[in-house]
């Protein structure tokens, strides 16, 4: 019992300094985003901000099309990931379920673009979205990453653990393929898909690289680059600015995780096939 | 006719043939059971059938239609699996109910289906738990009962019993009769269990490496089967097979002999057979501590408790018979007398492992009907 205990404390101590260090950053950010810049300077480490003050947000919404920056961000994230999400399921549901010539090595061929560093493929796509007159679009930062078979990796990898013979009872039945993929495989990869659209989201709400070098116009812009602006020199570093901006940019993607949790931990918990 | 019939049926995967030309038919309404040892192919017979796996070669008719390009869900088969392939994210009453939404037929009818097969299976109260929720017992009832409703002509279930404990078999055993009895579908059914084949069948068909060893009934392929596999499938322990080199009318195990009586003597003679093979069911030889007239004499290596009887494992010349003992008086190293029953020995060739058959004394109404339904493989 006595070692029990002390195992018990020990886990419970690693478990609070892990949690301490992941969250950190996040209320050093919140307190900052609500310090005037002098007294940031002065108690680099207070977290509670001495005098608080709205000063910060306010100068980001003066400088910045906040709305439309946000906006921006929303639908090059929404659409790349209802897009991917989509196409992924399809694709995942014809490799599982459809013999085909040459599937085993469509699907590895598929897989191997994974490894390809973004850096490799930055240049053509860049000079195939200028060709297509969509530099400076939000179009032109959605569109190369439409491209992407990590979705239909982890949606397959979750569809092949669906034993077979319920889709053959689905056969026996007369289903055809919408109604096994709507009524029996979708609800069955739900987490999986949960969870792939979420990092979809995320990763591309996040994005920096790319949309630098396509967006021009402030207007254009998305989250992270306002970000970039306060924490440049070319903008003079603002950081109780920049944290600000900070907040702004993980609220969203903080909703989703918080309304979408429980399909989050339930990739990991849902077995219950037999 | 709701009968299904295999012409010249063959399946291979790639160059792996796993049925070999299968030409039998399956009776309407009949409770036919394909047994067989793991990788028979009695399986993939099956779903051949429910149209789940393509037939490579041959013609499969089912009420009298040429079926090998229909698709499943066209063949008018319910089946049940093994692992009973219950959707987890339906409950009890979506499962049994979702195929008969799909077809699309009225509420009044589906509703009434369901009341009747939920009281039939005992599943009332159990309507909205999920599979997860269930014990093995109720999932396998849920699995009949979703095949069931379908109402269909063919009703294939393949080893639906396997994952239940011993009780649980007998009781699901009752409930499939109950379904057969109110139906009357053609029942195809799947298992490697004979004590299952035994009790259920109408006809037993026994595969074994892709080829059909035996289509006939229970009692049949126990009294009189066909050939040596079946002989030796067929019962616990297995029968006793023994060289018989001199065909002379006796069976000579080393130093000692057993003499064939006038019977057996005329119907080799008639069959001018040459070598064969003597078979015997541990449960048809006279164990005794005096010699027999006309019997041999052997060593108890072994007894295995049965529960109800004992096995005894005996040393004749080197080789092993066991015999079947209501006593347990047997023990090791002991000298024991025994005799076969000569009106329950099988002779079969040696060459082919074929049942020379049994001469015309032994025949009974048995061996009459079996002239109809038995199809020589």
């Amino acid at each position: 019992m006595k070692i029990n205990r002390t195992v018990e404390i020990t886990w419970h101590v690693i478990f609070m300094a892990t949690v301490i260090v992941l969250v950190f950053p996040i209320i050093y950010a919140v307190g900052m985003s609500f310090t005037p810049l002098e007294d940031a300077y002065n108690n680099v480490l207070n977290i509670i901000p001495l005098h608080p003050t709205l000063e910060n947000y306010i100068t980001f919404f003066d400088t910045l099309p906040v709305v439309k920056v946000t906006m921006n961000t929303f639908i090059i994230a929404s659409v790349a990931t209802v897009f991917k999400v989509l196409t992924s399921f399809l694709a995942a549901y014809a490799f599982v379920y459809f013999q085909f010539k040459g599937k085993e090595v469509l699907y590895f061929l598929l897989i191997s673009t994974i490894f390809i560093p973004f850096t490799v493929t930055m240049i053509p796509n860049y000079l195939i979205v200028s060709d297509l007159g969509l530099l400076d679009s939000v179009w032109g930062v959605i569109l190369p990453q439409l491209a992407d078979a990590i979705g239909i990796f982890l949606i397959t990898q979750s569809m092949r653990s669906i034993p077979i013979s319920l889709i053959e009872v689905a056969r026996l039945d007369n289903l055809g393929h919408g109604r096994i993929m709507k009524d029996i495989v979708l609800p069955l990869v739900r987490p999986a898909i949960t969870s792939v659209g979420i990092w979809f989201f995320i990763s591309s709400w996040n994005e920096f690289v790319w949309p630098v070098l396509i967006l021009k116009t402030t207007e254009n812009y998305t989250l992270p680059l306002a970000l970039q602006m306060y924490i440049s020199s070319e903008g003079g570093t603002n950081f109780t600015v920049a944290m600000a901006v900070s907040v702004i940019t993980m609220i969203i993607p903080l909703l989703l995780y918080l309304t979408f949790q429980k399909y989050i931990i339930g990739t990991f918990t849902s077995s219950g096939i037999k | 006719m709701k009968e299904i019939k295999f012409e010249h049926v063959k399946k291979s995967y790639g160059d792996t043939e796993v049925v070999k030309d299968l030409n039998f038919t399956i009776k309407e309404g009949e409770r036919l059971i394909l047994l067989g040892p793991s990788g028979c192919g009695k399986s993939t017979t099956l779903r051949m059938i429910a149209g789940l796996e393509d037939i490579t070669e041959g013609s499969l008719y089912m009420n009298g239609k040429k079926m090998n390009d229909v698709p499943s869900g066209k063949r008018n088969v319910a089946m049940v699996f093994q692992n009973y392939a219950l959707y987890p994210h339906m409950t009890v009453k979506q499962n049994i109910i979702y195929g008969l939404r799909v077809r699309k037929l009225f509420k009044k009818d589906i509703q009434s289906r369901l009341d009747s097969v939920l009281d039939m299976l005992q599943l009332r109260g159990l309507e909205d738990r999920l599979p997860k929720d269930l014990s093995g017992g109720q999932r396998q009832r849920v699995a009949l009962a979703r095949a069931t409703v379908k109402r269909s002509d063919f009703f294939l279930l393949d080893e639906p019993l396997s994952n239940l404990d011993a009780q649980l078999r007998v009781s699901a055993r009752k409930e499939l009769l109950k379904i057969h009895e109110m139906f009357k579908q053609t029942m195809v059914y799947v298992t490697h269990d004979q004590i299952e084949a035994m009790t259920f069948a109408d006809r037993i068909a026994l595969m074994y490496d892709g080829e059909l060893q035996m289509l006939d009934t229970p009692t049949n392929v126990y009294h009189r089967p066909a050939n040596v596999f079946t002989a030796k499938f067929i019962g616990t322990p297995p029968t006793n097979i023994l060289e018989m080199d001199d065909h002379n009318g006796f069976v000579t195990i080393g130093e000692q002999s057993l003499e064939l009586n006038d019977m057996w003597r005329k119907h080799i003679a008639e069959r001018k057979t040459q070598n064969l093979l003597f078979g015997i069911r541990p449960e048809h030889i006279e164990l005794s501590t005096t010699p027999f007239s006309n019997g041999f004499q052997g060593k108890v290596k072994y007894i295995e408790n049965q529960g109800n009887s004992y096995s005894v494992y005996m040393d004749l010349e080197g080789k092993e018979v066991v015999a079947l003992s209501e006593n347990k008086h047997w023990h090791k190293g002991d000298i024991v007398y025994f005799r076969p029953m000569m009106e329950r020995i099988h002779l079969f060739e040696k060459e082919t492992g074929d049942s020379i058959g049994y001469p015309e004394e032994l025949l009974d109404e048995n061996d009459k009907n079996k002239e109809e339904s038995r199809v020589l493989v």
